[in-house]
């Protein structure tokens, strides 16, 4: 899994790529909560590159989520792939988070 | 005749992408449809992170055996030696709930149509997954 963190004109994109399993999820967790912690918002998460999830990485924004409601801040999650929604909307999660298809469709939300 | 697979790799997390690439590499010589295969391979990513969490209380110096059994059905058994599960307690989280947490066994039963313990074996946990063809053609047998 690979994180990179960009700000691109006053907005915080973290994308993600690889696998979200239980190896990797804690750094995941570590780099969002710090983001999360700065109470930055909005945070964009870009799931193009993500090609796996499990329940870990699944808690691991859930948990990320929680925190930015504690400062009204919000979580837009751009681009994910067919698979990974499939996950989300399983675990009934697509309608807990802002899901965005694009970016611009984020960003204009 | 069955077929077999049998897999060991330590208790540690990093192993877990082998056991998934075993878990779609049999799933795919059974024939099963793509999105099936995506649902056992999480399952079965699952269900060893359940024994590396739970039976290992996270020690990674311990192994995990993972056997395939592609007969009637995809069959899985996975093997540890670490604290005995209490099957009784085994409960996902509502999912109209939301909180990190208690997913992992909604994703294990969505796959398989059978998840049991061996209560025979003596140490540590012999866990039996079987995923049954299933008639609402999502196993496809790429085979005939």
């Amino acid at each position: 899994m690979k994180i990179e963190i960009a700000d691109n004109k006053g907005m915080r994109v973290i994308a993600i790529s690889g696998d979200i399993d239980m190896y990797t999820s804690p750094e995941l967790r570590k780099e969002l909560m710090h983001l999360v912690q700065k109470k930055i918002t909005p945070l964009y998460v870009d799931f193009r590159g993500v090609s796996y999830i499990d329940s870990s990485g699944i808690a691991t924004f859930v948990e990320g989520l929680k925190g930015m409601m504690g400062y009204g801040g919000k979580m837009k999650l751009v681009c994910i792939p067919e698979r990974i929604m499939e996950i989300f909307s399983f675990a009934k999660l697509d309608k807990v988070f802002e899901i965005h298809g694009t970016m611009s469709d984020a960003v204009n939300s | 005749m069955k077929e077999a697979a049998v897999i060991t790799v330590p208790s540690n997390p990093q192993y877990l992408s082998v056991i998934r690439a075993v878990t779609a590499a049999m799933a795919e010589l059974y024939g099963m449809a793509d999105k099936v295969v995506e649902e056992l391979k999480l399952a079965v990513d699952e269900a060893c992170a359940n024994v590396i969490r739970h039976a290992y209380g996270g020690d990674t110096s311990q192994t995990i055996i993972v056997k395939f059994i592609l007969k009637r059905g995809f069959e899985v058994v996975i093997e540890d030696n670490g604290v005995k599960a209490k099957p009784e307690l085994i409960a996902g989280r509502d999912l109209g709930e939301v909180r990190p947490g208690g997913l992992g066994i909604h994703f294990i039963t969505r796959a398989f149509d059978v998840f049991a313990f061996d209560g025979r074996k003596r140490k540590g946990n012999r866990l039996r997954l079987i995923r049954h063809r299933r008639e609402d053609n999502e196993d496809r047998d790429r085979r005939q």
